[in-house]
Order: C-alpha cells, then structure tokens, then sequence
C-alpha cells in the first residue's frame, strides 16, 4: 500500500467563462503528494489557488488537465469520502439546525447507527466546546462556534484524511489556539491533515510539511523544519549570562574564526502572551497587571 | 358538466414513453459526444463514456439511508422556514370565501361553488408552494454552498436529487392533507341544507355508441341547430328522430344487485319557438332489446335544462316493469323483468325522442348514462384530492429537476411554463402533430423545408411538387422535423388528466381507468426521466465554479 495518501499530478485548472474562454488559470501543473500522518499546510497569499486545490482534491471542480488520487482513488469516486473530512472555508452548514441535528444529519449520511451518531455527535460536541449550545440553531451562532461545529461534522465520520480549508480564519486567539491543538491532536491520532492557511503562524505551529503556491504554481515545497533552518548561523540558548561571560564567549568565537552577531534575551510570541493573560485572569478574576508587569501562568 | 373522456390504454402509453425515452437518449448520446469532441478532442468520447458508467451505478445503486436523511433535512427546513404557514393563508381563504359563497347562490346549484371554491384554492396554493419549493430549494443550497459541503460526504447526486423531491413532496402531501380535511368539514357545514343531497359521488356508465335516427327514423347524424361546437347533435321533437345509445359489456349482475336501473341525462333544449313558457321540453324514453325487438316505452320526462340536481335529471327504472306497447292508455299492461329480458349479452339500448314538434332535444354520447349505486361525497372528494397531489408531485420532479441546471427563479418559469402549456394547450399540439403526421400528403404546403422550396420557387401552396430526388429529400426532412416535434411534445404533461374538482362539484365519482390510472402513469413516466435529467445536471456541474 502506497504511503501517499494524496497524489497529485500536473494538475491544472483554467476557469472559463460562459461561452468557454479561458478567463483564470488558477493552477498550473501542480504536482505534489501528501504522506500518511502528516500535517501538511498549502500555503500562498489570496488567489494562488490553496483553495482551488483543495476542491480539486474533493472532486468540487473538475481538473482541466492533470490526475488526483486521494487514497488511491480519484477525486471523483464518491466512495472515497467514506474515509475524508472536510471543513470548507465558511463553514457552509445548513443554518436552521441546531448543533445536535447537525451531526446527526451528516452522520445519517454514513453508514452509522442510530447508537453510534448519538455517541459521535456527544463526543465531538465536547470535544469542539459547545455543549452549551447544541440547541442553538446554527443562525445564531458566532464565527468561532460555526468554525468549532464545522470542525465537528468534518470529523463525523473519524476521517483517515481531514482538508481543512483556512481553519482559524475568523477566530479569536483562545479559538485558534483550540484549533491548532485539536489539528495536532488528529495527527496523533494518526489522521492525515491537510489543511490551506495564508496565517504563517499557524501554519508554522502545527505544519510537517508545507508547500508554498503563487499564483496557480508550486513554488517551494518541504518539511518546515527543513526551509526555516538556517545552517549558516548557529543559536545558543542559555540562562541569563553576565557581561564578563559574553565577553569570554566572544573571544572563544573568535578563536575559532566565528563573531558573535547578536546577544539579548528570547521573546515569547503575542499568542504565548495573550494566552498566559487569559489564562491568569481566569485563574485570579479580578486580578489587574501593574504597567510592565507579566502574567507567568502558562497554559 | 361537459364529459369529454380521452381514452387512455396502458400498454400504447408504455409503448409511446418508450419510444420517447429511447429516442431521447439517443439524441442525448449525439450531443453529448459531440460537445466532448469539441471540447477534449479526442479524449472527450472516453469521458463521456466514464460519465455514463459513474451515472449508471449512481442511480442503480441508491441508498435509502442517505435519501432519508436529505428528505427529513428537506422536510424540517420546510418546517423551520415555515413553509407550513401556508395552511393559515388557506384558513384566511376560507374565511373571507364563506361571506360571498354563502348567501345569493341558487338552491339548485348550492353545493357546486363551495366545492369548486375549496378545490381551487387547494389548487392554486399548493400549485404556487410546490413550484415555489421545488424550483428554489437546490439553487439556494448552491447558493449558501450548504451543498458543497453535503457532496463532500459520501452522497451520490441522484440521492440528493431524489431526497429533495421526496422531501418537498412530504411536505406538500401534509399541507394538502391538513387543507383538504379543513375543506371538507368547511364545505359540509357551508352547504345549505337543501343542497346537501348533492353532495355524492354518481358512477356513471358511458358508452361511445351513439346514432341518430332522422325525423323518418332511418338512420342519420343529429342535427346541426347552428352550433360551432359539434359537442350535440339535436333530434327534432314530433317526429320519428330519435337518439340510439347502444351500452356494450355491462355488468348485468351489478346491476341487478342494486334492484333498479337508474338513467341520467344531461340533454340541452333549443327552440324554434318560444311554446309553454311554464313547461320544460319533454323527451321520451324506450328502452328496446335489438335481438328479441322487445321494445318497453318508460316514459315521457322533462329535460329539467337548467338543473343540476341529479335526482330531477334521473329516471328510476324498477326491476319488475309493469308498461304498455304505446303510450296509448287503453292498452293492455304487461310485466318485464327488465334484467333478465332487455338486456341482451350485457348490451342495452336507450332510444330517446322529442315530444313537441319543432322544439329540439340535444345530446351528446355523454349525455345519457347508467348510473350505478352512489359512492360517498368523501370518497369522490378524495380521489380529486389524490389527483391534485399527483399534479403537485408532478410539479415537484420537474421543477426540482430543472432546478439542478438552472438558477431558481428560470427553474420557476420553465416549470410554470411546463404545467401551463400541459393544461392549456398540450392537447391541441397533440391533434395538429397528430394530423401534420397522420395525413400522407402532410398538412397544404408542406412543412418548414417545403414550404421554404414553395417560396423560393414561387409555388402556391397546393399545387403538387415534381416527384424527383430532391422533393422527397425535402420531404424526409419535414417528416424529421415532426418527428423531434412529437419527442418535444412529449416532454409536456398531458394534464387534462389531472383536472379532478370538476367531478366532486357535479356530484361525480372520480373515474380510476380515465382520470387517476392516466395521471398516476404520467407521473411515474416523467419521474425517472427527470431524476435522470436532474442527476446528470448536478453530477456535470461544477459547485465551485467561479
């Protein structure tokens, strides 16, 4: 059994207008391919065509040219969404269920039990955080809560593969955060992620693998660790140093013909600080910061 | 009530929707191919090919559970969106109706306009709510991209389409349901209490064979009193005309179970002069059997023209006859047990003649028929019911069809289009193709390429064409041309099957064989070309085309 779990070839896709004249190429011969149990992020400002592969790979358009197979079956095999999820950009959900008929309706659509959608739909509910809510009809739901219930009928069926399309678009950063956790948690679980983010961040946060599209092309391809890395700088984390031991450090870089380029003191990521706020203000209600002052409660 | 039964057979409807169906597909086939060609090159009949192949298993291998789930999701967005509001708007009807029906309406024909106002107010709102379901439900899903994410699982398209018409026609049969069971307990308390008799269903027994015999009682056509609408022929009062229904293949048994014989007529008058003012035209009645000549005259009888009161229109005929030979007073009275002696084989003949003398009786092969034992009100009133929700399935597979290939609001038009031209004019397309095709010289001056060659040629319209090589091309191509007409054709309802209400408001039971049978047919034979039509449009549909 191929360890591909996605495989794309030469695939391209023109847009045409009514009487049939090319009006946007939107991809030009993409070839990829996504392995099991990975996270993998398509990458590329607006209109480089994350999304358009992402309704190639569903089978939502039709390729102009080129072949996708996604767990060795072509995208436009019905059977093969037994085993994918799908949370589409806007959570495109009917908004005259509740949370609860929700699931049970995109349950009903695989071969699931009466038992086992209750069961699914119970865990999946807590598991997004809406427990509160599950009566509510999705028309009043805020953008994070459709984001969380579109998360949960993607998973309704316990996918092999889950395409996430721009999954902490709209969120908060309590929100994101969840999200990230939750893509990290399906990877331990052993599901294969793919997910289209044009949010560096959180790409980089939960990515094995990213490719990086512009406009309709592949332009960089490979595991994150691999492109961040800089092998002509080397970094050294310390606990604080005195001045005297910076300066005997520089002369034993010196010695072995490399300068010291910078020396200051790590900062965390605004999401880290923002977090660590919440998470204190929780734990302490009332409790106010002294200007300079930091909350040191992680999550 | 003017009857004009079309008679309907099984088997040649089979036969023509076959037909259709097969030349449809072929037709389907040419143009798929080519467009492919046009549009791969020479990849594109491959694909063709593996788009039948997919849409074969898709619509072979349905899921019940899946076409559940999206009718239940159809029915409660239904529900959710209120769609069943509807029913209020019907009450409201009801309400404002009872002020101008209840007062002002002749006792005669009371019950009729209750009925007729209840029928069409149930008509034209389910009408209006099943295009309007139908024809908008899957644009607004593409629209709301709520569809996208429904395809993403593992749903087959023909399931979709089939468990959104399900659930639209879930939803229209409960409205109908709650609408037709306030109707009838409106309509049985509105109707006075002198009409309420005419709340019944007759079965009536028709019979094609009508002769007229002329005013020296040879055989001959009814007279013309200068109508346009050859509906009647009139036999002349006073004299030996007479109008001959001959009734074939009678259940004599049937008939015998309900001890009597009961006669209907609807019979028009017309005058040559005005006469007795207080008297109606009187018309007699023999009943004969042709084999024994065993003739029995019943009686003479009004023509009551103007009422529609069954009992005043219907001569009861006893079992045991006592009668005489004439209508002479003096003659001697006899007995016949009219089951056992006039009728011959299952036949019976009804002679009908005018009694004044330049007055005329009117009648048509549906103007005199055998009534057998009544049927209830609420039986008739819910065969036109079931022939309403026929119509409203009807509505809801090629509206939710159309819908899968144009955007909601042409979807309404086309299917408007569709029901209007189906009720209007379907029939009359029928009879001109039927005569363009029928007639072996074709209709004057040919069809479109004829009559092209007859302009160019400066050729009247009649004279005949040189027979050579290139008239009888031009000929082969008109008789083409018919023939896509007639497929064309066909892809319009035939709905005059599936006007019901006129049957309960006259006081009719609503015929299986030739109203419910045809339009249960028509139905079924346009549901599974449409799912077809309806699967193949979403499945070829790009959803995220920009």
């Amino acid at each position: 059994m191929s360890d591909n779990v996605i495989e794309i070839r030469n695939l391209s896709k023109v847009y045409r207008d009514f009487w049939g004249r090319p009006k946007v190429k939107a991809l030009n011969s993409l070839s990829l391919e996504v392995k099991r149990g990975e996270i993998f992020g398509l990458l590329g400002p607006n209109g480089s065509g994350k999304t358009t592969t992402l309704k190639l790979l569903l089978g939502l358009l039709f390729p102009t040219e080129g072949t996708v197979n996604i767990l060795g079956r072509p995208a436009h095999d019905v059977e093969k969404n037994e085993r994918i999820g799908y949370l589409p950009e806007e959570s495109y959900l009917y908004r005259f269920l509740n949370a609860d008929e929700t699931l049970d309706f995109y349950g009903r659509l695989f071969k699931m039990s009466k038992a086992e959608r209750k069961k699914r739909c119970d865990a999946l509910i807590q598991r997004v955080g809406l427990q509160g809510a599950r009566r509510r009809q999705l028309k009043e739901y805020s953008k994070g809560m459709t984001r969380r219930i579109g998360l949960a009928q993607a998973l309704i069926n316990d996918p092999e593969l889950v395409l996430l399309d721009e999954p902490t678009s709209g969120l908060d950063p309590l929100g994101t955060r969840d999200m990230k956790d939750m893509i990290i948690d399906l990877r331990n679980a052993g599901k294969t992620v793919v997910m289209s983010s044009h949010l560096l961040a959180d790409v980089q946060d939960v990515c094995d693998r990213i490719a990086i599209l512009y406009r309709g092309e592949l332009k960089v391809i490979g595991s994150v660790q691999e492109l961040l890395e800089s092998r002509e700088e080397t970094q050294i984390l310390t606990s604080e140093l005195k001045p005297e031991a910076v300066k005997d450090i520089e002369q034993v870089l010196q010695r072995h013909g490399a300068s010291l380029k910078t020396v200051s003191h790590p900062t965390s990521t605004l999401e880290d600080l923002f977090l660590r706020t919440v998470a204190e203000s929780e734990a302490r209600p009332g409790r106010r910061f002294e200007p300079g002052e930091r909350p040191t409660s992680g999550k | 009530m003017v009857v004009e039964i079309e008679p309907f057979s099984l088997g040649e409807g089979l036969l023509y929707w076959i037909l259709v169906m097969v030349a449809a597909v072929i037709v389907s086939l040419i143009v798929g191919f080519v467009a492919s060609l046009a549009a791969y090159g020479a990849s594109g009949p491959r694909r063709v090919a593996l788009v039948i192949q997919n849409g074969i298993k898709d619509l072979l291998f349905l899921s019940p559970r899946r076409i559940y789930a999206v009718a239940l999701l159809t029915f409660k967005e239904a529900q959710r969106r209120k769609a069943f509001m509807i029913g209020l708007l019907f009450l409201a009807l009801f309400m404002f109706g009872g002020w101008f029906l209840g007062s002002g309406a002749a006792s005669d024909r009371a019950a009729k306009p209750f009925v007729i106002f209840v029928m069409t107010a149930m008509s034209f709102l389910l009408i209006l709510m099943a295009l309007l379901v139908s024809c908008w439900g899957i644009p607004a899903d593409i629209k709301a991209r709520s569809l996208h994410t429904v395809v993403t699982k593992p749903v087959r398209r023909s399931e979709i389409v089939i468990g959104r018409m399900l659930g639209y026609i879930g939803v229209l049969t409960l409205v109908l349901v709650a609408t037709a069971f306030c109707g009838y307990f409106w309509i049985l308390q509105k109707v006075p209490a002198n009409a309420q008799d005419q709340l019944i269903a007759r079965v009536p027994v028709y019979t094609p064979k009508l002769e007229f015999l002329d005013r020296n009682g040879n055989p001959g056509a009814g007279l013309n009193v200068g109508d346009i609408w050859e509906y009647r022929g009139f036999v002349e009062g006073g004299t030996n005309a007479r109008a001959v229904w001959t009734f074939e293949n009678l259940d004599v048994a049937q008939l015998k179970k309900a001890g009597e014989l009961r006669l209907e007529q609807s019979f028009e008058a017309f005058r040559t002069f005005k006469g007795d003012v207080n008297q109606q035209l009187r018309y007699t009645l023999t009943l004969l059997n042709p084999t024994t000549k065993l003739r029995i005259p019943i009686g003479t009888y009004s023509v009551q023209e103007h009422s529609n009161s069954a009992e005043k229109t219907t001569v009861t005929i006893p079992a045991e006859l006592t009668y005489r030979d004439s209508y002479d007073v003096s003659a001697t009275e006899k007995k016949v047990q009219i089951f056992d002696e006039l009728f011959d084989n299952g036949s019976l003949t009804v002679e009908v003649g005018g009694v004044e003398s330049q007055q005329y009786i009117g009648a048509s092969k549906y103007d005199m028929f055998i009534r057998l034992p009544d049927r209830t009100f609420l039986a008739t009133y819910t065969k036109a019911c079931l022939g309403l929700w026929l119509l409203l399935v009807l509505i809801v597979i090629i509206g939710t069809s159309s819908s899968c290939f144009v955007k909601g609001p042409v979807a309404t038009i086309l299917t408007g289009s569709l029901i209007f031209v189906g009720f209007v004019f379907r029939s009359r397309i029928d009879k001109v193709l039927g005569d363009l095709v029928a007639t072996s010289t074709g209709p004057i001056g040919g069809g479109s390429f004829e009559s092209m060659y007859r302009l160019l040629t400066q050729m009247n319209a009649v004279s005949p064409l040189s027979d050579n090589i290139g008239t009888r091309f031009i000929k082969f191509l008109d008789q083409g041309v018919f023939g896509i007409l007639r497929v064309v054709n066909a892809m319009i309802p035939d709905l005059q099957y599936f006007s019901t209400s006129e049957y309960p408001a006259n006081g009719f039971d609503v015929p299986w064989a030739t109203v419910l049978l045809p339009s249960l047919a028509i139905t079924v034979g346009f549901l599974i070309p449409f799912i077809i039509l309806g699967y193949f449009s979403l499945q070829l549909r790009e959803l995220e085309h920009k």
